[in-house]
C-alpha cells in the first residue's frame, strides 16, 4: 500500500514537473483553510496545469507572508493593518461569517439589545439580573487581543470601547465554547457554526431581538458578521503565468456555483448575500 | 549473535585479569587496527563532531534570533517597523493593551513567578518526602512500583493535564467552594503544575537519599535517634544540596510550561489592575482565584497572530528572551548547587 502510494506521489510529482505546472501558494487563517483547500482541489481538477498548495499558520501569518512575497495568496479573518495596506496588497472578500452571542444555558436571558450587550462586555453591567436574568455574576469569556473574532466583537458589540478588565481569555473558539458550557454565568461571542454545533451545551442569545441565522444576515435584519479575506500582492506577482493562475483561482471561489454549493454548506454565507448591505466593516 | 567471540568484546575482559603493571604496556600486535578501521574511526569522529557542533549552533542560533527580534523592540534595528519603546514602559509598567499602544509586561513576569513559586511550594515538600519514603522506608516491591508510577506521570502530555483541569477541576472547585464563580487563576494552575513537576523532584530526591552513605543512617540510629529524628536531623540536611538541585530543576520545568497553564489560568493580562480595584478584606485568597496570565501563556496565544516587525510582535520576542534568560539562570543555579555538593 505504502509503496503504491509513494509511487503514485512520485509519478504525480514527475507529471507535474514535466508539464511545468504553475504552483500557487496559499497561507493563513486556519478557519478559512478547509474551504480554500476544497476550492483548490476542485480548481485543480479542471485546470491540470495548476498546482495550489494551501497551508495554515493563522491570519496574521498569511498577511505577513503575502506582504513579503512568501506566498501568492494570504487568507485572513481580519483586514490587513494600515502598514500592510501601504505595500499595495489587494483584498478580495471571499466569504461572509455570521457571529452570535452565546451564554451558559442557566443565565435566564434570551435576548440582549445593543446597549445591554455593550454594557455586559464593558463591565457596566456585572450581574445577569440587571439585564432581566437571574441573580448570577456575569463571567465574560473572550478571545486574545490579536484574535480576529475579538476585533469584530470590539467593533460591532462594544462600538470601539475597551473590554472590562474582569475577563477570562481563551485561545481558540473551541476552548471558549467549553469554558462557556462549564462556567455558570458565562457569556461570549462566537461564529454561528460553533453555536449550531454546540446547541446542547451553550445557549444562543438574540441581538436586538433577532436570532443569528443565515436568513437573518441575508435579509439584513441581523447585523453582526465579518468577511473572510484573500489578499494578493500585485507587486510580487511578476510571473504572468502565476498571476493568471492566482486570478483564475480567486475568480473560481467567487463563482455563484462554488459560493452556493460549498460555501453555504461549510457554515459561511456567499459574499453576494451582503454585497448590497456593506462593503467595508 | 551474542555468542560470536569478537575480539573487541574479549579484549577488556582479558585486560582486567592482567596485573596492574602489565596493563600499561602497549596492546599486542593482533589488536592493531586495520587501515579500514582507522578510516571508519576518522569518519565517525567527524560525524560525531558535526552533530555536536550542530547542537551548539542551534542553541546559539536560537539565542541570536530571540535577541535580535527581542531587542528590536527597544532599538531602531532592521526588524523594527514601528515605534521604539523604552525599557521603563515595558519592564516597569503593569498596563498591557497593545492595541492602545501600552506594552507593560509586569503582569506576565509577576504571573510566571507567582504560579511557579506556588507550584514549587506544593511540589517540593510532597516530592522530597516521597523521595525519603521510596529510598528509606518503602518495602522493595513498593519501591519499584512507585518508581514506575513516577515514570508514567512524566510521560503524560501537558495538554492532557490542561483538559483535565479545564473540564473537571475548574467546574468542580467553582461549584463546591466558590459559589459558582469561575475558579481560573493561580490556585488551580499551580496545583496542576505541581502535579507535573512532582515526578522530577521525586526521582532526583530518591537518588539523593539513596546516594547518601549508609553510615549516616546507621550511625544516627546507633546513637539512639528514632527513624523520624534520623531522617529530619541527619538525612535531609546531608542531602540538601542535591534536594535544592531537584527543586530548581522542577522550577525550570514549571516556568517553561505553557499548554496546561494556558487552559486553566484564565489568561487575563489586566489581572494586576483588576486586583487593585478589589476592595474586599481577603486580597490574598481573592488573588488565588483571579484570572491571570504568564509569559508562556501570552506567548502561545499572541505570537502567531501579531504582524512581524510591529512593537507588539517585538515585545513578545523580548518576553521570550526574558524567559530564556530566566531558565538559563535556573540551570546555572543547579550547576552551582551541584558543585557545592562536591566541595
Amino acid at each position: 500500500m505504502k509503496i503504491r502510494f509513494l509511487a503514485q506521489t512520485l509519478v504525480a510529482g514527475l507529471i507535474a514537473l514535466s508539464a511545468s505546472a504553475q504552483t500557487v501558494t496559499v497561507m493563513g487563517s486556519t478557519a478559512l483553510g478547509p474551504i480554500v483547500k476544497k476550492a483548490a482541489d476542485d480548481y485543480m481538477k479542471t485546470h491540470p496545469g495548476v498546482q495550489i498548495a494551501v497551508s495554515g499558520g493563522g491570519s496574521m501569518t498569511g498577511l505577513n507572508q503575502v506582504t513579503s512575497g512568501g506566498c501568492n495568496i494570504g487568507i485572513s479573518d481580519v483586514f490587513a493593518t494600515p502598514e500592510q495596506d501601504k505595500t499595495g496588497i489587494k483584498n478580495f472578500n471571499i466569504v461572509v461569517q455570521p457571529f452570535t452571542l452565546i451564554a451558559h444555558p442557566g443565565v435566564g436571558v434570551k435576548s440582549l439589545n445593543a446597549q445591554q450587550a455593550e454594557q455586559v462586555f464593558t463591565g457596566k453591567v456585572t450581574n445577569w439580573k440587571e439585564v432581566g436574568g437571574k441573580d448570577q455574576k456575569i463571567v465574560r469569556v473572550i478571545r486574545p487581543e490579536s484574535s480576529g473574532t475579538r476585533a469584530v466583537q470590539k467593533k460591532e458589540i462594544l462600538h470601539g470601547q475597551e473590554f472590562s478588565k474582569d475577563v477570562l481569555i481563551q485561545d481558540s473558539t473551541g476552548a471558549v465554547v467549553t469554558a462557556v458550557a462549564t462556567t455558570p454565568g458565562a457569556v461570549s461571542f462566537v461564529e454561528l457554526e460553533h453555536l449550531e454545533k454546540n446547541k446542547a451545551r451553550v445557549a444562543g442569545i438574540a441581538y436586538n431581538g433577532v436570532e443569528c441565522s443565515n436568513e437573518g444576515v441575508k435579509s439584513g435584519k441581523y447585523p453582526i458578521f465579518s468577511f473572510g479575506h484573500a489578499y494578493t500582492n500585485p507587486a510580487k506577482l511578476t510571473d504572468p503565468k502565476v498571476k493568471q493562475a492566482v486570478d483564475g483561482f480567486l475568480a473560481f471561489i467567487l463563482t455563484p456555483a462554488f459560493q452556493q454549493d460549498v460555501v453555504l454548506k461549510a457554515g459561511y454565507l456567499p459574499v453576494a448575500y451582503v454585497k448590497s448591505l456593506k462593503t467595508q466593516l | 549473535m551474542n555468542d560470536s567471540p569478537e575480539s573487541s568484546l574479549v579484549a577488556p575482559a582479558l585486560l582486567l585479569e592482567l596485573p596492574a603493571a602489565d596493563r600499561l604496556t602497549p596492546a599486542p600486535p593482533e589488536f592493531r587496527q586495520s587501515r579500514l578501521h582507522r578510516l571508519a574511526d576518522r569518519w565517525s569522529h567527524l560525524v560525531f563532531l558535526t552533530c555536536s557542533l550542530l547542537v551548539v549552533a542551534l542553541i546559539g542560533g536560537i539565542l541570536f534570533f530571540l535577541s535580535a527580534r527581542g531587542l528590536a523592540a527597544f532599538l531602531p534595528l532592521a526588524g523594527n517597523t514601528g515605534r521604539t519603546l523604552s525599557f521603563a514602559e515595558v519592564f516597569l509598567s503593569t498596563d498591557w493593551a497593545p492595541s492602545s499602544d501600552h506594552f507593560g509586561i509586569l503582569p506576565f513576569l509577576g504571573g510566571s513567578l507567582a504560579v511557579t513559586g506556588l507550584a514549587l511550594l506544593l511540589a517540593a515538600p510532597t516530592g522530597i518526602l516521597t523521595g525519603v519514603f521510596i529510598a528509606k522506608l518503602a518495602p522493595s516491591w513498593m519501591r519499584s512500583l512507585m518508581r514506575q508510577v513516577m515514570d508514567l506521570l512524566v510521560g503524560i502530555p501537558s495538554v492532557v493535564y490542561g483538559i483535565f483541569g479545564l473540564t473537571i477541576i475548574l467546574p468542580l472547585v467553582s461549584h463546591s467552594f466558590l459559589k459558582d464563580a469561575p475558579a481560573s487563576g493561580f490556585a488551580i494552575s499551580a496545583m496542576i503544575l505541581s502535579v507535573m513537576i512532582v515526578p522530577t523532584i521525586v526521582s532526583l530526591a530518591t537518588d539523593a537519599f539513596e546516594g547518601l552513605p549508609l553510615s549516616l543512617d546507621e550511625g544516627s540510629q546507633a546513637l539512639g535517634s528514632s527513624r523520624w529524628q534520623a531522617i529530619w536531623h541527619v538525612l535531609i540536611p546531608a542531602a540538601r544540596p542535591r534536594l535544592l538541585t531537584a527543586c530548581v530543576l522542577g522550577l525550570g520545568r514549571a516556568i517553561g510550561e505553557a499548554m496546561a497553564v494556558q487552559m486553566v489560568i484564565g489568561n487575563n493580562p489586566q489581572w494586576i489592575a483588576l486586583m487593585r480595584d478589589f476592595t474586599d478584606r481577603a486580597p490574598f485568597l481573592r488573588a488565588l482565584f483571579t484570572p491571570a496570565a504568564t509569559l508562556t501563556t501570552e506567548l502561545v496565544q499572541e505570537l502567531p497572530n501579531t504582524p512581524t516587525g510591529s512593537p507588539w510582535n517585538n515585545v513578545l520576542f523580548a518576553m521570550g528572551l526574558l524567559l530564556y534568560l530566566l531558565t538559563m539562570v535556573l540551570i546555572l543555579a543547579t550547576r552551582r548547587f551541584g558543585r557545592s555538593e562536591v566541595a
